[in-house]
């Protein structure tokens, strides 16, 4: 590897690429997140459903030129619909029983998912070619498409952080992850909220996806990463702590962008891995704190 | 009912034998197959069919079987079958590597590092590129004749389920199924849970290197993409739980089912095959959770150690 002399410059622009990049990871653990705080249930499938908001957005800007962002208002409501389909049909008689089942279910429905989109789109690599380019802020740039998907990822977590401490359905959900039972009593129709709470997810995802399309390839097995990426953020956020889930995801850019100082991108998931398996070793419960 | 099924695996056992006597060479190659997969879903059950802990990486192990063997045989010029063999090595290495953290946590923390294991592996071995011929492979010497492998992988196949019988008859047996049924109390009576999970993941990571090591001699070629599929991992997890997780025979059905049955019928729908193991994950895990042998068990009264 050749030797490269690291400057100030250069770790300030690794500090701004990552921190850009931990936008998006935590608006899509969010997703995850809520999910599982709500039903206990880890959604394997939460990446096939990032990759179906990519391929909306693709789809939707190949065929007719939709602006991307705009695209989100497309694939949030459609990607929500399908959360709360696949909630009422299949997840829901998982919800009480052992982890093996729904991590079991939701994977089965990952893999279906994959597979259909390559059936139908083929797995070709496709992207959206829509903004290029960087702002420069002194030495540092500023690659445009990360910068307003990083803007739009923040806005987006800020509303739905909004809306779960703000509404009174937010507030429902809040409660049914802290107990279920006694939300219960409370007189909240918890299924209900577990249908919410998984399009909600589903909707998160997606707008990620649509998010990712315009920085990164879309392709049928793209969405599997951040299943596990947004896991990660989740640990490290610790476990039912929303905004935790926030501060994981810049965290976690924050890491790879200054784990690429000392190895090449090509093995950024390696470094998200050993980070995983360190935080396991030193702070199970998560470095924010949550509950297990 | 006990010494009739004894009698019958007894029976195919020995039809098994002298298969490749007579047997064509399509029919010795997809009897190894099946073998193979009676070894690779018999391992996953060690582990997630017993303790519940679901591993998703499963494949992580064969591959890195595989590339020792393939570079014990290639670089050091050993025999196929001790090179085949030392493949457990290094998977019971990274086993102990990623169970260590995992397994002394409750809850998802394993499923989720298995499912990033696989890929984490197979970028390292694509990147250190000048050991193990990164994305181009490793090329085998061609072999002369497969029954040495047939045996072989018989032998490990044989290996697993003796194993399983000998882990269900054994109080190490009934303290992983008790992680499994409910943990806290299996912890509450004074088992060290954590150990005991770990043991499993150990014992169900050997036979997959093993199996690795035998496949990479038997298939002449390996690449990063050939030995690392997740799919390998998804026809182990469907295996098992189709013939029905935390059995004995549970895994050798599936294995054998569903080859024969992706055989004679999905070999000529090659796109959707995926996406139908998808569907069969959902259904079975909704409708028929405990497998084949769980409904043959509450219809015929089957010994529980079956």
């Amino acid at each position: 590897m050749m030797q490269v002399q690291i400057t100030g410059t250069m770790l300030l622009q690794l500090v701004v690429s990552g921190l850009l990049a931990g936008g998006l990871y935590a608006l899509v653990a969010l997703g995850l997140s809520l999910v599982f705080g709500v039903m206990r249930v880890i959604n394997l499938a939460h990446g096939a459903l990032l990759m179906l908001g990519a391929y909306t957005t693709y789809w939707l800007f190949a065929l007719f030129g939709l602006n991307p962002f705009l695209s989100l208002l497309v694939s949030v409501p459609m990607l929500f619909v399908v959360g709360a389909i696949l909630q009422k049909l299949f997840v829901h008689r998982v919800v009480e029983a052992p982890e093996l089942s729904s991590l079991l279910l939701t994977f089965g429905i990952s893999i279906f998912i994959a597979n259909v989109a390559m059936l139908a789109w083929s797995s070709d690599y496709r992207s959206v070619e829509f903004l290029t380019g960087s702002f420069i802020l002194g030495q540092i740039a500023f690659s445009k498409p990360r910068l307003i998907s990083f803007s739009v990822a923040l806005g987006l977590t800020g509303l739905a952080l909004l809306f779960l401490h703000r509404t009174k359905i937010g507030k429902a959900i809040r409660a049914t992850s802290q107990h279920r039972d006694v939300a219960q009593i409370c007189g909240i129709n918890v299924r209900r909220i577990d249908m919410i709470t998984f399009g909600l997810g589903a909707g998160l995802a997606g707008a990620g996806g649509s998010l990712v399309s315009i920085m990164f390839a879309v392709y049928p097995e793209m969405g599997l990463i951040y299943v596990f990426k947004s896991f990660l953020v989740v640990v490290l956020g610790g476990a039912g702590n929303y905004p935790g889930a926030f501060f994981g995801g810049l965290l976690l850019g924050l890491v790879e962008g200054l784990a690429s100082l000392f190895l090449t991108a090509q093995l950024s998931e390696v470094i998200a891995y050993i980070f995983l398996v360190i935080v396991l070793l030193v702070r199970p419960a998560g470095l924010l704190g949550g509950r297990t | 009912m006990m010494a009739g099924i004894l009698w019958l695996l007894l029976a195919v056992m020995g039809g098994l034998a002298v298969l490749p006597l007579f047997a064509s060479g399509y029919i010795i190659s997809f009897t190894i197959q099946i073998f193979m997969w009676i070894a690779l879903a018999g391992s996953w059950n060690l582990i997630s069919g017993f303790t519940g802990y679901v591993s998703f990486g499963h494949v992580a192990f064969f591959g890195i079987g595989s590339y020792t063997g393939a570079l014990l045989v290639t670089k050091a010029g050993w025999h196929w079958l001790p090179a085949s063999l030392a493949g457990c090595v290094p998977a019971a290495a990274l086993a102990l590597l990623i169970g260590y953290p995992c397994l002394r946590l409750k809850g998802p923390y394993f499923a989720i590092a298995m499912l990033g294991l696989n890929e984490v592996v197979r970028a390292l071995v694509s990147y250190f590129e000048s050991f193990t011929g990164g994305g181009s492979g490793i090329s085998l010497p061609p072999i002369l004749s497969i029954a040495p492998v047939y045996y072989a992988m018989g032998g490990v196949a044989i290996a697993v389920t003796l194993l399983t019988y000998r882990i269900i008859t054994s109080r190490f047996g009934l303290r992983l199924l008790s992680i499994r049924e409910d943990e806290i109390a299996a912890e509450t009576m004074g088992i060290n849970t954590s150990l005991m999970k770990l043991y499993a993941f150990l014992l169900s990571a050997l036979f997959p290197g093993i199996v690795g090591g035998l496949y990479a001699w038997y298939s002449s070629y390996i690449e990063p993409l050939s030995v690392f599929p997740l799919l390998t991992t998804i026809t182990m997890i469907i295996m098992c739980l189709f013939g029905g997780k935390g059995t004995v025979l549970g895994p050798v059905l599936g294995a054998v089912l569903l080859s024969v049955f992706q055989e004679l019928v999905w070999a000529r729908f090659i796109f959707v095959h995926q996406a139908i193991f998808g569907a069969l994950i959902v259904g079975v895990v909704l409708l028929m959770p405990r497998g084949i042998m769980g409904v043959l068990q509450e219809r015929y009264r089957l010994p529980r150690a079956v």
